[in-house]
């Protein structure tokens, strides 16, 4: 509908909603291996938590850039309005940056081989994974929170972007066990089951998305998925970000669960990176259009 | 807080001469802008950043009751809804409503993340590149509070745009609803004037010769906000899958043993 307004949020945003995501699903897996059993996980746990920090630190300074009056940033965080997943979200963001510098700095006192304990780890790791969780996936509850017809016409956007950050995360995570030599043993074989799981919720998310808003009965909405799915965007939404970006990569997935070859993995890693990238993009540009 | 205060803009009484776009542009100093050419009197297409009244010229073919050709005239402006979406949605508070019931952009507070400009249902609220904050109309802030109606409705010379109570002003509209349909106007409709319908009810509210869609207004306009708590449970759904699922992926490997 001509009347409607675009916010014109830039491919910047993109890239935070995608690192984001990333920081937030790398955190959540590197605790739940650090509770299972911290010694046998401990490669795990140690990647995660770097690689949520190192994915993390750009985040801020890409939504302070991004502003309007960059000066005010600090707003955002004046108020607490639960109404707003943007206020919310600053919060989760900010309440993230603490947990992930503390557990990264933790880890970094055990390779010094001076460990605070295992416990001060495991409580940082929970408060951060419920921030996590919530970084991950606020940005999907967001854009349904608007009047643009794409976003607002159909369900599943926030489970689908949770679901992209925990694949992108262990993704990213499988590709840094590899890169250090780990190529065996049990955090890379875990990361693989890790990696169908949410390639599976994700496919799942996406299908109940386009489903929903196909069956929404907003003639703007039904208008608003053709963008998407046979306009601009089809090419990049159906080859890159279902085909190559999920589908492929689960293939490849399930194969490597007997193949167990570090190629097959990194490969499959790597699809899921470029598509868990793809499949954010392309829904906040077709939702823009 | 004060009565609430409204705008009842009366679109069969609107003869399209722009004063009221001019005073808005006048009394708040408004940038001029490059004109669209679109085939039609209207300028422009859509609100902007220093458009915040905008006469739109419809052509509504047998629309008229004799079926002749309807050229319908209606000036637009921000709703000031009583469920106000982008008032939600603003996470420095920036958005405020005031003791009038109208609802207004504090340019201090701003920092231009334009949740706002998505989350409006009807396209009111931009964003101004200069300023790197949200415009939209203002209620004429500065003048209710001294006392004046707004700058659109003091300019308006047939009476299309009235200032006052909102509940004399409803009262007011449903009268003339029922002059009209008297008069052969059969889709003749308030939009927006019921406090218990659509967002809470408009604080700008308009009467129609048509079906809102003939105007490009949503028929059944939804408050953003509501998808939240749907939303949000399907994302905690997917989260404890992926919990779990990471839970028992790790036990088992875990419990392999060495």
């Amino acid at each position: 509908m001509a009347l409607l307004q675009s916010p014109h949020w830039p491919v910047l945003i993109d890239v935070y909603f995608f690192l984001g995501g990333l920081a937030g699903g790398a955190f959540v897996i590197a605790t739940i291996a650090h509770l299972i059993d911290a010694r046998r996980f401990r490669d795990v746990s140690r990647v995660g938590y770097y690689l949520a920090l190192v994915a993390l630190i750009p985040c801020p300074i890409i939504l302070i850039v991004d502003l309007g009056v960059p000066v005010r940033f600090m707003n955002m965080v004046l108020r607490f309005n639960p109404l707003s997943p943007m206020s919310m979200g600053a919060w989760a963001l900010l309440g993230f940056s603490a947990c992930a510098f503390l557990a990264a700095l933790l880890t970094l006192l055990e390779d010094a081989g001076r460990s605070r304990g295992v416990w001060l780890k495991s409580v940082v790791g929970l408060v951060g994974a419920f921030f996590g969780f919530f970084l991950a996936a606020y940005p999907g509850v967001l854009l349904s929170a608007t009047a643009r017809p794409l976003w607002t016409g159909g369900h599943a956007l926030g489970a689908l972007f949770l679901a992209v950050g925990a694949s992108t995360g262990a993704a990213a995570m499988a590709l840094a066990l590899l890169g250090l030599g780990r190529r065996t043993g049990d955090g890379v074989s875990t990361l693989r089951t890790m990696l169908v799981l949410a390639l599976l919720i994700q496919i799942v998310s996406v299908a109940v998305f386009v489903v929903s808003v196909q069956g929404s009965g907003s003639a703007a909405s039904v208008r608003a998925l053709t963008t998407l799915t046979s306009g601009a965007y089809a090419l990049t939404f159906w080859l890159g970000a279902i085909a190559l970006g999920s589908v492929l990569p689960l293939l490849l997935g399930v194969v490597d669960f007997k193949r167990r070859s570090p190629g097959l993995t990194a490969l499959a890693s790597v699809l899921v990176l470029v598509g868990g990238f793809l499949v954010k993009f392309v829904i906040v540009a077709a939702g823009q259009a | 807080m004060a009565r609430t205060l409204a705008m009842f803009t009366d679109t069969s009484l609107c003869i399209g001469c722009r004063a009221c776009q001019v005073a808005c542009k006048q009394w708040n100093e408004l940038d001029m802008e490059v004109p669209d050419w679109t085939g039609t009197y209207q300028n422009h297409t859509h609100f902007t950043d220093a458009t915040f009244r905008l006469v739109r010229f419809i052509e509504e073919p047998g629309g008229k009751p004799n079926g002749d050709l309807a050229w319908l005239l209606m000036s637009d402006v921000c709703k000031h809804c009583g469920d106000a979406g982008c008032l939600n949605a603003c996470p420095t508070g920036a958005i405020y409503r005031t003791e009038f019931g109208t609802v207004n952009i504090d340019q201090g507070v701003c920092n231009g993340c334009r949740y706002c400009v998505s989350a409006c249902p009807f396209g009111v609220v931009s964003f101004n590149e200069q300023t790197g904050t949200a415009k939209k109309c203002t209620f004429c802030n500065d003048r209710i509070h001294n006392g004046l109606g707004p700058a659109c409705a003091k300019a308006c010379p047939t009476e299309s745009i009235q200032f006052g109570f909102r509940d004399e002003l409803v009262a007011k509209a449903r009268k003339r609803v029922e002059t009209l349909k008297g008069l052969g106007f059969k889709e003749a409709q308030l939009y927006g004037a019921e406090a218990t319908g659509f967002l809470g009810g408009l604080n700008a509210f308009f009467l129609l010769l048509s079906k809102p869609s003939t105007y490009g207004l949503p028929d059944a306009p939804r408050l953003p906000q509501k998808n939240i708590f749907v939303e949000s449970v399907l994302s905690v759904g997917s989260a404890l899958l992926v919990g779990l699922g990471a839970l028992v992926a790790f036990r088992h490997r875990g419990g392999k043993g060495e």
